[in-house]
């Protein structure tokens, strides 16, 4: 098993100065966007990202090309990129921005082309300042040589790009409310319907929202042609993926591969197995509001398919590896606090439900459990995501809250034995 | 107090990026947080003239975001990760050193206003777990001891700009990727050092 | 209007408006599904989660809250399946981990939609261990509204009323996730006209009235509805009495006029019904020693209506009698007249703001209602903020809802913001006529040219020169289907011009005293000589009468010169019709037994006719009000009380009757102040009551900042110094009013010495000793 360097390849060519513009032209770069407006038809471009099947990179996985689609007319519309990568385990996004921005900017310009869009946003998340200082130098590269202002290299083409900076909050990764905190709001999901910004989205008007990966690999796809994308990977999970690993594994990073291969491989592969020869005892397999497989299903498939069909989901990319030596109530405990942190507090299940739930967690880790907690928490967490099925039923407007959920499930599924260690061993009296 | 006219320039400049002047509200308030260490009533008032909106409206996006502070922060902000991957790689234990060297508890902020602690979700440096921001510039791959020696040096030293790269070529171990790319731009506030809201910084080597 | 389908609802076919929420087409069929978040005047934000309910899919079943999901041709809808109720259930409980438990001691109890929810769909027990959310115990948000965030269930019913509704967001979600709290910014407390509306939506006792606090319990109050006599508007009212007091008065949903909501003074000003200030006996002489018997008063009166063949009778009446005491009072003049016709009789209403109107053609009389099916609303008018709260907020969701809104002159700059068109200084001149030709107003034309159009029309000013107005109609009513809203803000108005067969205005009073003759002045709740630009002269008028009587429920500046006080009732203690600013009458009821020995105006008037002798065909306000009924055009829907009781008529009906106004048009003068009457003012009413009494006090002026610059001041607070008088006031700064023009509050006290036609200076405040010395 190797790598598949679309993405990546430019900056692992060029280490140290792949953010440079100079660098970045020397070696291909925006020629894909010099082609496109060559040829001079938006449709063309539409089409080559509908015939590479790529999915989009955020988590949810809807078809790029499809989205594009939707997007209604108006005389204004924007698109905004989702840099927000927030979900524990994930940093792919990272590596694009802080490595290769001016890839990243080239795919922007191309997707406004096809789209008819005038202003775009680059929303990255607080906390990455300084990949955001490298995006806004390489915007600001691009406007020197032309490629971004009025008339670009000529053409009547005109866009501008502002670089966006959040203020931490996980739930901002949702797009709706991603397009609430650049409007200057509180980062709170809409309501749906609409279901899509591309029919109302910023300012009430049609807006593309995409994450940082999917737009990266509109480059490549112009100059390879979609169909050369879609040879890659398998059906239903075309391209290359860069997954975020981390954990106990001995060598973690962000890793471009076609989809298809195995977890075990992977990790043993680019992880270089796990420390001090441990064995997996879990595994989360796309960012912490996936459901956990366990070190015995290590020869799961990472496609789309194949882990949403085993009963959790590929989402962010991001593979969490946890040896038998892991505490999982505390591992668990870690991410329920984290989606109580991170609610909005909008929907009254998800506000109230999860920081309930890491109160419970918290007091079993504490050495304070009843044995009674164990109903509790089944039912508190039915209460956020009637009947517990995967993909989850939700009494929220987000699946911020269900995301909650799913680390208690996953723990009373596979590791209930580690629960029960924690709590009393006498059945209090009130039972 | 009111801002000054320098401050105010800034303050327009950021509001014509964007085609709704309330969209440049966020960049707004890391200004107000640069000022003063944290969010002000006063500046709250000079913002919500700014955008046209009511004074709690400002108060109510600010408050919903984590690294808007309401409370005033000491010279670095130490925000130390806790979630899965940095917890599971025992992110505690740098809390702790993080804690003892300090004194502080979550949130807290020393007399001196020198040190600002809190335990914070996921800052996307997990392949670097445990990882920690100082004024929000990320060093990944700490060591309780690590750690201890980091607080001491910022201690002694007070950088006047803290630049990631320097942490971590100092304190730092693991990383989440190779970062290659030479860095000397960072931040001199408790803000992100960004150009756009002019708190990048460039340390003079 | 929309298509109607099916849907079926628990097994039962329902048949629906095809753009309806499925919460809605439940409620209309009289299937409730809880809610807490919902309500039908604002919009959805599914937040509280306790209206799921389960809908079947292509993709099976699904849970959806069905207070943001619309219905569709047939939705199969079950509001109480299991997993529903499992749902509903699960929701109270999250809600009630962080609710305190102190119903015991809460306002909202017994009408506590949390409490009631929590037994119909709630668990038994909470199986919640842990430390509940803790906040400081009510905080005072504003001088009459305390919150207390540990109740609070995070509905956002009244962030979103002030943002969306009223359009003063101040008061707003704060932090967020589980420590998510309401509250207000330190420095700007939730000073709205309409902050009360938040008190009534709140789905538990977080909001509460400080006039209200632990008065009493929901079920021990006694409830009537009836119509707010606050503005023109006639709000329907719910009032909330307990031991023959007024504790508390509910915005109504009528979905003619106020849609349920009511301002601040529309909701507070009731306290002063009981003040121990309350005239409860005849006074003679303004002297309180000297009581004296409701039958001696009107021998007292009678003698001097007979004694001078040849006296003029004037009557100066307010906005605040029935339709059957105004009309009582018309009969009164009419049976005098009859006696002896040398007697010179006049009625005169008590508001600067009176002028002609546009009566004379029935089918250009607008409804509130238009406002929503109109293409552009034209408003030239007073202050609508102040004087029309409750048709500000209509004007505000109408122009939400897409209709575009024209303001002239410069009273209505709190508006500005709303209007797609503001005519300002360079089309309305300071003395507020036309600079230019109407014709030529730039994009005015493509806004009402063949378009439907809803004018709110009336004097901006008390000294307009009304000419300006008449124009603008006539070119409305030439090139736009048009509709006028006729703009006299104040009480019941309309139903002292329905039933009064000649009104005049003030200004009329003063020019026909003849001091020559006897003068008889009766005031009938008004206070002219606080109340009017024309104060000092009504003043030396009044003292100059030969007999003056003041029927009113406090004594004032105008009883001071009253030789006989007459007691009267107010609002809840009679019965009658009102007719709003669209010509609906609508029912006031009594449900305060009426104090001391005070009679109902047209009580009076019946004494009086019986002491001198005239026959008069009345014994009862049903009576009266069958009488009056008999004038209204449309024989066939008059506005009887057995009509208005009716409970398809309970928001009123239309109906209009000829209307005789006769007003003398000013020259125009140089207006140097434009005078604006406030929403809290100095009214006897509300300095006598407690909540709401400390709200008129403040003295403001306003200026744009050209104008500030230019009187060369630095600091806020100056002397407004005319002639000899001087007054000391605030300045705030309003840069949508033209160059030199400032604006007064006509209500608020000190104000009415100021001419405001002749020159002014502003002079700084230099320190804190002059500060004091008020």
């Amino acid at each position: 098993m190797k790598e598949t360097l679309l993405l990546t390849k430019h900056m692992r060519d060029f280490p140290e100065n792949s953010h440079n513009i100079d660098v970045y032209e020397k070696n291909n770069g925006y020629s894909a966007l010099k082609k496109v407006l060559k040829e001079d038809n938006p449709e063309n471009v539409i089409n080559e990202i509908k015939d590479s099947n790529i999915r989009g990179r955020g988590g949810a996985g809807f078809p790029t090309g499809v989205k594009w689609g939707f997007l209604a007319e108006d005389e204004d519309r924007y698109l905004v990129i989702n840099g927000d990568e927030s979900e524990p385990g994930t940093f792919k996004d990272r590596i694009l921005l802080e490595r290769d921005p001016h890839q990243l900017i080239e795919g922007v310009i191309i997707t406004c082309f096809a789209s008819n869009i005038k202003k775009a946003f680059i929303y990255i998340r607080g906390e990455y300042a300084k990949p955001a200082r490298r995006v806004q130098e390489a915007v600001e590269q691009a406007y020197e040589k032309g490629y971004l202002g009025d008339n670009i290299l000529g053409t009547n083409l005109s866009l501008d790009i502002v670089v966006h900076l959040g203020a931490g909050a996980y739930i901002c990764g949702e797009e709706t409310a991603l397009l609430n905190s650049l409007e200057g709001k509180r980062g709170e999901p809409r309501l749906k319907p609409p279901y899509f910004p591309a029919v109302m989205g910023l300012y009430n008007k049609p807006t593309l929202v995409n994450n940082v990966e999917t737009i990266s690999s509109v480059p490549w796809i112009i100059n390879n042609s979609g169909k050369e994308y879609a040879k890659l990977g398998v059906e239903g999970s075309t391209g290359t993926r860069i997954f975020s690993l981390s954990g106990h594994v001995r060598t973690p990073g962000n890793f471009e591969i076609e989809m298809g291969k195995s977890f075990g491989e992977f990790v043993d592969t680019f992880g270089n197995g796990i420390k001090d020869d441990k064995k997996v005892k879990a595994y989360i397999p796309g960012g912490a509001s996936a459901p956990w497989f366990t070190g015995d299903q290590l020869d799961i498939k990472m496609t789309i398919d194949d882990v949403a069909n085993a009963g959790s989901m590929l989402g962010s990319g991001a593979v969490v590896v946890m040896d038998e030596d892991t505490n999982l109530v505390y591992a668990a405990k870690s991410i329920v606090s984290f989606f109580a942190h991170e609610s909005c507090g909008q929907c009254t299940p998800c506000r109230e439900g999860t920081t309930w739930l890491e109160m419970i967690l918290e007091r079993i880790a504490s050495g304070r459990g009843r044995l009674s907690d164990i109903s509790l928490l089944v039912d508190v967490c039915d209460n956020i995501s009637p009947g517990l099925s995967w993909p989850p039923k939700m009494t929220t407007i987000c699946p911020l809250g269900p995301s909650a959920v799913s680390p208690i499930t996953s723990l009373l599924d596979n590791f209930s034995d580690e629960l029960m260690k924690m709590l009393p061993t006498k059945i209090p009296i009130a039972q | 107090m009111s801002w000054d006219n320098e401050l105010l320039e800034r303050a327009h400049k950021i509001i014509e990026l964007y085609p709704q002047k309330r969209s440049a509200l966020g960049p707004l308030l890391y200004l107000a947080q640069e000022k003063d260490g944290f969010i002000s009533d006063d500046s709250i008032v000079e913002i919500s003239n700014l955008v046209d909106i009511t004074e709690v409206q400002v108060k109510s996006v600010s408050s919903f975001y984590s690294m808007y502070k309401e409370e005033q922060t000491g010279t670095y902000l130490l925000s130390v990760c806790k979630s899965i991957s940095c917890e599971i790689n025992d992110s505690r234990s740098v809390i702790n050193s993080v804690k003892e060297f300090t004194g502080l508890e979550n949130y807290e902020t020393d007399q001196d206003k020198l040190f600002t602690f809190e335990e914070v979700e996921c800052i996307g440096a997990c392949g670097g777990a445990p990882a920690v921001q100082v004024n929000y510039e990320t060093v990944e791959g700490l060591t309780p001891e690590k750690t201890i020696e980091m607080c001491e040096w910022l201690k002694n030293d007070k950088p006047e700009i803290i630049v990631a790269d320097q942490l971590q070529n100092k304190f730092g171990g693991t990383k989440s990727f190779d970062w290659a790319i030479e860095d000397n731009t960072g931040s001199a506030y408790t803000v992100p050092g960004f150009q756009n809201i002019g708190t990048a910084k460039e340390k003079d080597n | 209007m929309s298509d109607q389908i099916n849907i079926n609802v628990n097994g039962s076919e329902i048949r629906t408006d095809s753009d309806q929420l499925i919460i809605e087409a439940c409620e209309d069929s009289g299937i409730h599904i809880p809610r807490f978040c919902w309500h039908k005047r604002m919009d959805p934000v599914g937040m509280c989660r306790m209206c799921l309910v389960e809908i079947e899919t292509p993709r099976g079943k699904a849970l959806v809250p069905s207070c943001t999901t619309k219905v569709s041709e047939d939705l199969i809808v079950d509001t109480e399946s299991e997993v529903v109720k499992k749902a509903q259930e699960g929701v109270l409980e999250f809600l009630l981990i962080n609710h305190p438990l102190d119903c015991p001691v809460c306002d909202k109890a017994g009408e506590c939609p949390l409490q009631d929810q929590t037994m119909a769909y709630g668990p038994g027990e909470s199986r919640f261990v842990e430390d509940k959310r803790h906040f400081e115990k009510p905080i005072p948000i504003s001088e009459i509204i305390l919150l207390d965030r540990e109740r609070c269930i995070l509905c956002a019913r009244c962030t979103r009323f002030s943002d969306e509704i009223s359009g003063d967001p101040l008061i707003e979600f704060i932090q967020r996730g589980n420590k998510t709290q309401v509250n207000t910014f330190p420095d700007e407390p939730f000073r709205s006209y309409f902050s009360g509306n938040t008190v009534q939506i709140c789905p538990v006792g977080a909001l509460t009235s400080t006039s209200y606090r632990f008065k009493a319990r929901p079920w021990d109050l006694k409830k009537v509805s009836s119509t707010s006599n606050c503005s023109s508007m006639g709000c329907s009212v719910e009032l909330n009495v307990s031991q023959n007091k007024m504790l508390r008065i509910l915005g109504e949903d009528n979905e003619f006029t106020n849609q349920g909501w009511l301002s601040d003074k529309g909701r507070y000003n009731f306290e002063y019904l009981h003040s121990e200030n309350r005239i409860l006996k005849p006074v003679l002489n303004n002297d309180s020693t000297n009581e004296i018997s409701i039958n001696e008063s009107m021998e007292l009166i009678s003698n001097e209506i007979s004694a001078d063949d040849n006296s003029n009778i004037s009557f100066i009446v307010g906005h605040n009698s029935t339709n059957e005491e105004y009309y009582a009072l018309n009969n009164f003049v009419e049976n005098l007249n009859k006696v002896n016709k040398d007697q010179n009789m006049n009625v005169y209403l008590s508001d600067d703001y009176l002028y002609e109107g546009f009566f004379q053609n029935n089918d250009l009389l607008g409804k509130v209602q238009d406002l929503d099916s109109v293409d552009t609303i034209i408003l030239w008018a007073q202050d609508i903020k102040d004087n029309l709260p409750t048709l500000y907020l209509r004007i505000r969701q109408a122009v939400k809802n897409g209709k575009k809104l024209v303001i002239f002159g410069h009273t209505n700059t709190a508006m500005k913001e709303l209007a797609d068109s503001y005519f300002g200084q360079e089309i309305i001149s300071k003395n507020l006529e036309f600079n230019v030709e109407i014709s030529e107003i730039p994009n005015f034309n493509e806004l009402i040219n063949d378009k439907n159009v809803l004018a709110i029309i009336g004097k901006s000013s008390p000294i307009q020169n009304t000419n300006s107005i008449s124009n603008l109609i006539n070119y409305l009513d030439k090139n736009s289907n048009l509709k006028i809203l006729n703009c006299f803000s104040k009480g019941n108005t309309f139903g002292a011009l329905q039933n009064i067969d000649l009104v005049k205005g003030l200004n009329e009073f003063i020019n026909e005293f003849d001091g020559s003759k006897n003068n008889i002045v009766f005031t009938i709740g008004s206070n002219p000589v606080n109340s009017s630009i024309h104060s000092n002269q009504i003043k030396d008028k009044l003292i100059n009468a030969n007999f003056v009587i003041s029927l009113d429920l406090f004594k004032n500046e105008t009883t001071e010169l009253a030789n006989i006080i007459l007691p009267t009732t107010s609002f809840g203690e009679k019965e009658g019709t009102f007719t709003n600013l669209e010509m609906r009458t609508l029912k006031q009821n009594k449900i305060l037994p009426t104090p001391g020995s005070v009679l109902n105006e047209w009580e009076y008037w019946s004494m009086m006719l019986n002491k001198i002798d005239i026959e008069n065909n009345y014994e009862s306000e049903f009576e009266l009000n069958l009488q009056l009924c008999e004038e209204y055009l449309d024989k066939d829907n008059v506005p009887s009380f057995d009509n208005l009781n009716k409970p398809s008529n309970l928001d009123g009906v239309l109906n209009s009757k000829s209307i005789n106004i006769e007003i003398q048009n000013v020259e125009p003068e140089k207006i140097e102040i434009l005078f604006v009457n406030r929403l809290y003012g100095d009214s006897s009413t509300q300095i006598n009551s407690p909540s709401i009494s400390m709200l008129g006090a403040e003295r403001f002026i306003e200026m744009n900042n050209d104008t500030f610059i230019k009187h060369n001041l630095s600091s806020y607070t100056v002397n407004l110094v005319q002639g000899v008088s001087t007054l000391q006031v605030k300045i705030k700064i309003n840069n949508h009013l033209p160059n030199e023009l400032i604006i007064a509050p006509l209500n608020r006290r000190g104000f009415r010495d100021i001419d405001t036609t002749k020159p002014y200076e502003l002079i700084e405040v230099k320190n804190l000793e002059e500060l004091s010395v008020n």
